[in-house]
């Protein structure tokens, strides 16, 4: 049986490898885009069942990006340092499905994909 | 509806869309100090001024005398923190057990680093504090780039698998030839049943035998075919054909066979698999 995707979006190379390394021992497959627009061309070949997202990206942002998943099954978790209320609130209302705010921990990302793993597959 | 916005920074990254409200609070908290460019739709960007409403949040004053005394003291922190490693095992700087899995360790060390990825501290980190942080972060990883080296060596170094003990090879058969046929003769040692079970799809249920041979008989061949059991009496003769090649011999047919004779290979089939 297939695994499920995980997107991780960022245009960060050393928080995508810390993440995908944070994701080693749970049973997904992992893909990558630097941008919001690479993250768009990707969610439309693959169907991820989850996407890691940043909001600060070049092109286009993660909340625009989370504004065109609004609806679909993709569970969406927005990761940012930009962690105040009033944008958290933000990113929930556009359709996040959780929120990690950076600098992440390993842990939090397992826990936060294995979550939405499994509320994806319910 | 209030009106949403998209703003760039000097390295041609987009945050939005975002209201003018939450603009305000994260400018509020430090964290929109590099805006160069704002757009009303996330595709036309042009120079913060020619958007007054949003130059007049973003050029309010920040509040960083506190937020500068606090990053005083954690700069202070990482120094001593960082004289004090020197002296430190790994094992006690990560706090992790010893010994530890790999994924331990990688594990402390992500909890111990994120703090200190230079690329991700906020843009109004004082440039002391930056200079800091980027030499903890060093610290860290060229002590766990010399924890991996030592599990690299240590998977390169491990004793050899144990080495699979020789298998004795399968009796050789004697062949002779008279008037066409194959005489041919085989001692079973004791627990030695390959013969009858090597070949799967000839085997003793189909009353085949297998003979291990480097003289290569074509099938057909007719055979006469003598089998000692080693602590037996009683021997197989029986007649036969040769059925097919096979790697390092040939596969032997046993023809008229009776009911004795199967029992005594069966019997003798079973007591070396109980083995």
């Amino acid at each position: 049986m297939a695994l499920p995707e995980v997107l991780i979006v960022d245009d960060d190379q050393l928080i995508r490898a810390m993440v995908r390394d944070a994701l080693a021992d749970v049973p997904c497959d992992i893909r990558e885009a630097d941008s919001g627009d690479a993250a768009l061309a990707v969610i439309a070949e693959r169907n991820p069942a989850v996407v890691l997202l940043d909001l600060v990206m070049p092109g286009k942002s993660g909340l625009d990006v989370l504004k065109s998943l609004k609806g679909t099954a993709t569970r969406v978790l927005v990761l940012s340092a930009l962690d105040t209320e009033a944008l958290v609130q933000q990113a929930l209302a556009s359709g996040a499905h959780g929120f990690l705010a950076k600098p992440i921990h390993p842990l939090d990302v397992q826990n936060l994909v294995r979550g939405a793993l499994e509320a994806a597959r319910s | 509806m209030s009106e949403e916005y998209w703003l760039a920074d000097s390295e041609a990254r987009v945050l939005g869309p975002i209201g003018l409200e939450v603009i305000t609070t994260l400018h509020a908290r430090g964290k929109l100090l590099d805006v160069r460019a704002v757009s009303r739709d996330g595709r036309k960007f042009v120079p913060l001024r020619e958007m007054p409403e949003l130059q007049a949040v973003l050029s309010a004053p920040v509040t960083v005398t506190d937020a500068q005394r606090a990053q005083e003291e954690a700069t202070r922190q990482i120094r001593e923190w960082l004289a004090s490693i020197q002296t430190r095992s790994s094992h006690e700087i990560f706090k992790v057990p010893q010994p530890a899995s790999r994924d331990a360790w990688r594990a402390a060390f992500f909890a111990l680093v994120h703090r200190y990825v230079p690329s991700r501290l906020p843009p109004d980190t004082t440039a002391e504090l930056r200079l800091a942080c980027e030499d903890a972060f060093l610290a860290l990883s060229e002590r766990m780039v010399e924890v991996e080296r030592q599990f690299r060596t240590a998977a390169t170094s491990l004793p050899p698998p144990p080495s699979i003990p020789a298998v004795e090879p399968p009796p050789t058969a004697r062949i002779a030839h008279r008037n066409g046929v194959a005489q041919i003769s085989l001692g079973l040692r004791r627990g030695d049943a390959r013969p009858f079970t090597q070949d799967l799809e000839h085997s003793w249920q189909t009353d085949c035998l297998y003979v291990a041979s480097n003289e290569r008989l074509s099938p057909g061949t007719p055979a006469e075919i003598a089998v000692g059991f080693e602590g037996h009496v009683t021997q197989l003769h029986a007649s036969g054909r040769v059925m097919a090649a096979r790697v390092g011999g040939f596969t032997v047919r046993l023809l008229n066979l009776g009911e004795d004779q199967r029992a005594l290979i069966r019997t003798w089939v079973a007591r070396s698999t109980m083995k």
